[in-house]
């Protein structure tokens, strides 16, 4: 339920479809004509696949930046350079050669795969996407007004409530006075009503009766709830969006929680982690909703906190030497307290559990909040319904000559599931010791 | 009538004592703590805080707490930035390791946890001394030591290491100018890129003088095998070879040899036929000679002589031999038999420091041909290379003011040497290089920090056929510079400690990373040594002159021999779990003490007293030998203590090693018995000392506790029907086992593991490694000296020792003795006493009695044969622990981690000391109840790792912290229902047999029965 209510809240598919809408406007709008099989955007599914690791459209990384290239270059040279550009070299091509010299002698891959429809896609993909053309300031998409709380909904009502029976009082005093009636105020209505329910022993009985009961009940759920910090969702020091790289680049979870699978802690990431991809990604590519550059061009300042930590020069693309690197001091959102064991191998590796089971929707999350309760009822419910991975050699082969514990469990349970809780998932010291 | 009836407690109460008439008074026979939870008892007397104060207070902390509760705190998760591909957090990862801590050598394996080191494991069994004594396994703690040296110090002021050798080599230089030596003291040095350092030293000074020391000197010793081999080493012994050991007050399983013979000497006395005897002739009583199957008593000076005359005896030589006492000859006749009988594989063992009766040994076991078979010249062990004529002349230099410059690397002889305090005043310059600010480094005109041994680069030759490297698993906590790197920059070479053990390697023709990994490699050096006929002929032909110094030794009414409890010879003092191990003989920690025989004490007029709450007193005395004299010394009267003797341990008495030891005991190095034993005079001093004692009982009272059978009765009834009889119950249903006279259903224990433990009992020698493991790996709290002597002491695992009484059921039938008298006679030790030990910790019992009493059902048993117990359920009623029969639950009294009264005793009360905690297991808050969980983390662990590789688990492959810590292999722990298992043929072995099997609360835990070799 309250997951739910987040994800509307986010917007999330709202600003989904915007996104995808606004990709294909762009793309769709700044398409020159091409040939039949010439197709930009298979020109740039190729560039993303076999280019941008080392070249960008607007600026040198290992590479030259590409955009505008085609000016640059005759077509004929470009595609025997891209298809095979040692054998250009080889050829004596003096072009060739100085662009060599100039990137250091970086070697670039050969890719005599590409037919030449798929290298003039590509040129025609660097071709589209305009170089300059960044506007600085960058319009900013306006939130979408969130949707008006139901609870203010209901004190709403029950105000109007409130005067539309205050009203109904006052017509009636006002009929009894034409009927020449003795009138009441609503204050004396009110005191009338109060002393004839104080009055009232019944209705004294039933009313401490629900007080009390719903007093305790209040108090007991405000007692569990403490140190159960569902939907905490602390700002941390680098804006890392899970979505971004689990869900829309499909980042697999142990790329870089890689401890997940071998130990008891997930293990955040070391900043090198990070640099595997952010040596390339600086951010300048990064588009907003309405297919501009969010950056205007310039690096996202969040991976220029990864660089900071590190001590990365991005400029001259090398790390800087005696740079007292400071660690990323990530804000902790998980917190078992410390009378508990927790081991992530045992559900990854073991149990077979996926990281969203326990973690929810975290590919939907821009900014990771705390998803389950984390409590112990919590834990034990799930150890009572989720059946254990027998297929593991650990329960099906046996040692020794002995009987595999599989078999012990069958000569027990017979066809039953077998659940953690049927293999001892229930016991205290199981987790607290 | 009525009125005239009266009841007695006891006979205390009817003779109206003045201890029986304060327990009459109080409700409790002691005070309760409650101004020690409070804190403070002084704030807590002059506090002006009036009762509606305190509900005010009251009421307000418990809103500020509750509201304080709703916050959750912020906690930092910091990653590494760049992080190493060997670490993964959460992960143990091991290294390789040479521990030296100045006295004890072991290969070992150093678990560390996110790069902290937390535990160490016996290193590889093909290594040199790959066990983990207790020493060695606390080590891990001295690292942590707050009381370490931090920074240079120079005029009692913090300096640094760049004018720290600035005035080193202005010294040196001067010394040179003036003609006056420039002196290095170390300890023995058998480490090859040391020793080039001193070469190169001693090439580049004509005045260097290089001298070393051992704390517990061997000198005289190494100067007998010096002029027999020509090699100045200890020979090493083979106890596998051997089917006899006799042992003259060589404490060997503990802490006498260089070399660990303890795994050797227990895999030789497995029970069978062909099993090592071993008898023990000694005046203490030793650890060693609390396992032998026959001990002998004796005095110190009467050593040489019995050695003369057995050597008369097994060679039929002739030579005059000294006034032997008539018991002591009889009893030496029949080992001289023993000793013919098994010749060439019997080996015999002398302690202390005496040149005479080494030489003598030696020439004991040349005559029973043992040199060659069970003594092995030609395996040489360079542990120990201290000598003490060299350190004389030392001395008078120093005083002669002929030394202008001296290192200090190592020893500490203001400590443990007398004389050098006043010698040292002599010298123009003096550096203490050494772990903290300790005697020695206090007096010099200077002082700076290295490295503890888990932080340095070191490489060692222990023996002709080992060399072990050290490598560091932490970066140096403090500001400190190994020895060797001083001694090089001096040369004028700026190479580290790394750079010359990497040599050092490389030039043995060594692949450096495979050394490291391995922790050293097996390499054979040409020891030199001559035949053994040789050295034989030669211990033979200088017996007679060793028989006339053995003969003129100084003898008295009263003699002292020194010896040394679990702390050693003093260079772990500070670490606060080698006290908190109750001594594996006396049982009372943090003290060392004067111990006596009961008849001597007597005589004297010393007393130990049980006080109303079961605490030890004992009396004071003072020591005088010769000049020198040692003050209110403690008295405990010990057991099997040779009447004419007395003991007392090393290594306490300290006043510079740290808030834990200093000022705890007295220094027994004062009264600079350098042979180890001496003639003392002892006179009562007046008041009593309080001791921390952990054991009562002294005895079994004919139960049994501790199953024991003779090596012949075993043999010749191998299933034991006649000495290891399970008990029955009768019932309406015929007879039954305990096991079967069941109230409750039983657990299902065959679906899953099944884990049980067997505890052998024959290979068990007591030492203690096991206790201090177990803490280490369940972060049990240190409690200190007064929480001891309360009865409070935490430990999980405990060692019970109990002595045999002079008095049994069958003797009180035969002499008709009555009842009261039976048992008050059974209660006391014996003069002679036989000792067992059992290790006894939570038994997981299948039944447990402590989970039916348990209110809340905080411990509970699991479907794997373990009894559960979970802290933060528990309330701390301690109904479990009144109903557990066998006493090993342990209550959390205090918050021992925050509570300032521990500040000095616990370790985790500092930053520092909390990096030892293991990270798996939690530390438990006060007013809960703890105890033995079977080290379930490494169960889970284990488990898991079988888990990932998707494979059945293995015997073998889990084991508790106290198996692993056993050299002897006496624990052995798995899942009996794993066909096969080490631990399933253990359960099946006809001497396994429960603790206390009649209760019927069918344990976990197995002990199998002593085998003892009497003849």
């Amino acid at each position: 339920m309250n997951s739910c209510r987040m994800y509307m809240r986010k917007g999330f598919s709202n600003s989904l479809l915007l996104r995808l809408l606004s990709i294909v406007l762009t793309i769709s709008a700044l398409s020159i004509p091409a040939s039949a099989e010439v197709d930009v955007d298979l020109g740039k599914k190729l560039f993303k696949s076999n280019c941008a690791s080392c070249h960008k459209l607007d600026k040198k990384l290992i590479g030259p930046a590409l955009s505008g290239v085609t000016q640059r270059r005759s077509e004929e040279w470009l595609l025997r350079w891209i298809r095979n550009n040692a054998e250009l070299r080889a050829s004596g091509d003096a072009d060739a050669k100085a662009i060599f010299e100039e990137y250091n002698g970086s070697i670039m891959t050969a890719f005599p795969a590409l037919s030449d429809d798929d290298i003039k896609s590509i040129l025609a993909y660097t071709d589209a996407v305009p170089a300059v053309a960044i506007p600085k300031d960058v319009p900013t998409v306006q939130p979408v007004a969130e949707p008006a709380n139901d609870l203010f909904l209901i004190y709403v009502l029950g105000v109007f409530l409130a005067l539309f029976i205050i009203l109904l009082l006052r017509i009636r005093n006002t009929l009894k006075q034409i009927n020449g009636d003795d009138s009441s105020t609503v204050i004396q209505d009110f005191n009338a009503l109060t002393q004839w329910l104080v009055g009232n022993k019944r209705f004294m009985t039933a009313a401490t009766i629900i007080v009390t009961v719903g007093f305790i009940h209040q108090l007991f759920w405000f007692l569990m709830a403490i140190g159960v910090e569902v939907n905490y969702q602390p700002i941390q020091p680098i804006a890392f969006s899970h979505k971004i790289h689990a869900g829309e680049n499909q980042v697999d979870c142990n790329y870089c929680h890689t401890s997940a699978r071998q130990s008891k802690h997930s293990g955040i990431p070391s900043t090198n982690v990070c640099m595997n991809c952010h040596m390339y990604i600086d951010g300048t590519e990064i588009l907003n909703d309405a297919g501009l550059p969010k950056y205007a061009g310039e690096r996202s300042p969040e991976i220029t906190k990864i660089y900071a930590a590190i001590g990365w020069d991005a400029e001259n693309r090398s790390y800087i030497e005696n740079y007292e690197q400071k660690p990323v001091r990530w804000i902790r959102i998980h917190n078992l307290p410390d009378l508990v064991y927790f081991n992530h191998a045992q559900h990854v590796t073991a149990g077979g559990v996926e990281c969203q089971t326990c973690h929810g929707p975290i590919q939907e999350m821009d900014v990771v909040y705390q998803y389950s309760e984390l409590t112990m009822g919590w834990c034990i419910n799930c150890h009572r319904e989720t059946e254990v991975k027998t297929d593991n050699g650990y329960y099906a082969e046996a040692a020794d000559g002995g009987k595999s514990i599989n078999e012990r469990l069958a000569a027990k349970f017979h066809d039953e599931i077998i659940t953690v809780e049927k293999i001892g998932g229930l016991e205290c010291g199981k987790c607290h010791y | 009538m009525a009125k005239e009836k009266l009841y007695w407690k006891g006979f205390d109460q009817l003779a109206n004592t003045e201890v029986s008439k304060r327990l009459a008074e109080n409700e409790f026979s002691e005070d309760l703590p409650i101004d020690q939870f409070l804190g403070d008892d002084n704030l807590m007397a002059n506090s002006s805080t009036s009762r509606r104060d305190f509900l005010k207070y009251l009421g307000f902390s418990t809103a500020a707490a509750t509201l304080a509760a709703c916050e959750q705190p912020i906690i930092e998760s910091i990653p590494y930035v760049v992080k190493p591909d060997s670490l993964t957090p959460g992960m143990p990862t091991y290294y390789a390791t040479t521990y030296l801590d100045g006295q004890d050598f072991a290969s070992i394996l150093v678990k560390t946890r996110e790069g902290r080191p937390i535990k160490i494991e016996p290193g590889d069994k093909t290594r040199f001394n790959w066990g983990t004594n207790g020493r060695a396994q606390a080590s891990v703690l001295s690292l942590y030591d707050s009381s370490r040296l931090r920074q240079p110090i120079k005029d009692d002021t913090e300096s640094d290491w760049v004018t720290i050798s600035g005035d080193l080599k202005n010294a040196v230089e001067e010394s040179v100018n003036d003609g006056k030596q420039f002196m290095l003291l170390t300890g023995s040095i058998f480490s090859p890129s040391f020793k080039l350092v001193v070469e190169d030293l001693r090439q580049t000074y004509a005045n260097f003088v290089h001298v070393e020391i051992d704390a517990v000197s061997s000198s005289e010793v190494l100067d007998v095998w010096e002029g027999l081999t020509g090699v100045r080493a200890m020979p090493s012994i083979d106890i596998t070879a051997a089917n006899l050991v006799v042992s003259f007050n060589e404490d060997f399983l503990s802490s006498g040899t260089p070399q660990q013979v303890a795994s050797d000497y227990a895999f030789r006395r497995k029970p069978g036929k062909g099993m090592l005897r071993h008898i023990q002739i000694e005046s203490n009583l030793s650890l060693t000679g609390s396992n032998a199957d026959k001990r002998i008593k004796i005095k110190p000076s009467q050593i040489g002589l019995s050695l003369s005359y057995l050597l008369n005896q097994v060679s039929d030589s002739n030579y005059s031999v000294g006034k032997i006492d008539k018991v002591l000859k009889n009893q030496l006749d029949s080992v001289a038999k023993e000793l013919m009988s098994s010749n060439g594989k019997s080996v015999v063992l002398v302690g202390g420091n005496s040149g005479a009766n080494a030489y003598l040994s030696a020439a004991l076991n040349a005559a029973l041909k043992n040199i060659g078979t069970t003594i092995r010249p030609d395996k040489p062990i360079y542990l120990r290379s201290g000598n003490d004529r060299a350190f004389e002349n030392a001395i008078v230099d120093m005083n002669a003011g002929r030394v202008g410059t001296l290192i200090i690397a190592g020893p500490n002889p203001v400590y443990n040497r007398v004389g050098f305090d006043s010698a040292l005043k002599n010298v123009n310059y003096s550096l203490s290089l050494n772990d903290r600010f300790d005697e020695t480094s206090v007096a010099t005109t200077a002082a700076a920090p290295v490295p503890h041994y888990l932080e340095s680069w070191a490489d060692y030759v222990p023996t002709n056929l080992d060399f072990s490297v050290s490598q560091p698993v932490i970066r140096p906590l403090f500001n400190s510079r190994p020895t060797i790197e001083v001694l090089s920059e001096l040369l004028g070479k700026t190479k580290s400690a790394k750079d010359l053990v990497k040599e050092s390697v490389l030039a043995k023709g060594l692949n450096w990373s495979q050394t490291l990994h391995d922790g050293g490699a097996s390499l054979k050096i040409d020891a030199r040594i001559p035949s053994f006929t040789e050295i034989s002929g030669r211990a033979l032909v200088g017996a007679e002159i060793a028989m006339e110094t053995a003969g003129s030794m100084d003898s008295g009414a009263m003699e002292l021999s020194l010896y040394q409890k679990t702390v050693g010879a003093g260079y772990q003092s500070n670490n606060p779990w080698l006290h908190e191990l109750p001594d594996p003989i006396s049982r009372v920690c943090w003290d060392n003490y004067l111990t006596i025989s009961a008849a001597d004490a007597l005589s004297i007029g010393f007393v130990n007293e049980t006080q109303s709450n079961g605490a030890l007193d004992g009396s004071l005395a003072n020591i005088q030998s010769g000049e020198l004299s040692l003050n209110n010394v403690p008295v405990l009267i010990q057991p099997g203590q040779a009447s004419g003797t007395v003991g007392l341990a090393v290594g306490y008495g300290r006043s510079q090693v740290g808030k834990v030891a200093d000022g705890l005991g007295v220094n027994a190095y004062a009264l600079n018995l350098l042979k180890g034993f001496g003639v003392v005079k002892i006179t009562p001093a007046g008041g009593m000392h309080e001791f921390a004692s952990t054991q009562l009982g002294n005895t079994m009272m004919g139960r049994k506790i501790v199953n024991e059978v003779s090596l012949s009765d075993f043999v010749n009834d191998p299933k034991g029907s006649s000495w290891n009889e399970k008990p029955t119950f009768h019932t309406l249903d015929g007879t039954v086992s305990a096991d079967e006279a069941n109230l409750w259903e039983n657990h299902d224990h065959e679906t899953m593991h099944m884990w049980n433990m067997s505890i052998d009992l024959n290979s068990c020698h007591g030492c203690g490694a096991c206790v201090i493991a177990c803490h280490i790996e369940n972060n049990v709290p240190v409690v200190g000296k007064e929480e001891v002597r309360n009865f409070r002491d935490m430990h999980w695992l405990r060692i019970d020792r109990y002595y045999s009484s002079d008095m049994t059921p069958e003797r009180a039938d035969m002499e008709d003795v009555g009842v009261v008298k039976k048992y008050a006679e059974m209660e006391k030790p014996g003069v002679s006493p036989e000792v067992v030990f059992q290790p006894v910790m939570c038994q997981h019992c299948n039944h447990a009695p402590c989970e039916t009493v348990c209110p809340v059902g905080a411990t509970v048993h699991s479907r794997e044969g373990l009894n559960h117990m979970a802290y933060n359920r528990c309330i701390g009623t301690r109904y479990c622990a009144n109903n557990c029969p066998y006493k090993v639950r342990r209550f959390n009294w205090f918050n021992y981690q925050k509570n300032e009264q521990f500040s000095s005793v616990n370790p985790a009360q500092d930053d520092l000391g909390r990096m030892v905690l293991n990270p798996d297991v939690t530390v438990r808050a006060r007013g809960v109840m703890e105890k033995c969980t079977m080290c379930i983390q490494n169960i889970q662990y284990g488990k898991l790792e079988a888990k990932k590789a998707g494979r059945p688990l293995k015997d073998g492959e889990i084991n508790t912290a106290c198996e692993s810590a056993c050299d002897t292999g006496a624990i052995t722990f798995g899942d009996v229902n794993l066909p096969n298992s080490a631990v399933q043929i253990a359960k099946n072995d006809s001497r396994s047999y429960h603790l206390l099997e009649e209760v019927g609360t069918q344990p976990s835990v197995f002990y199998q029965t002593k085998v003892r070799n009497r003849v």
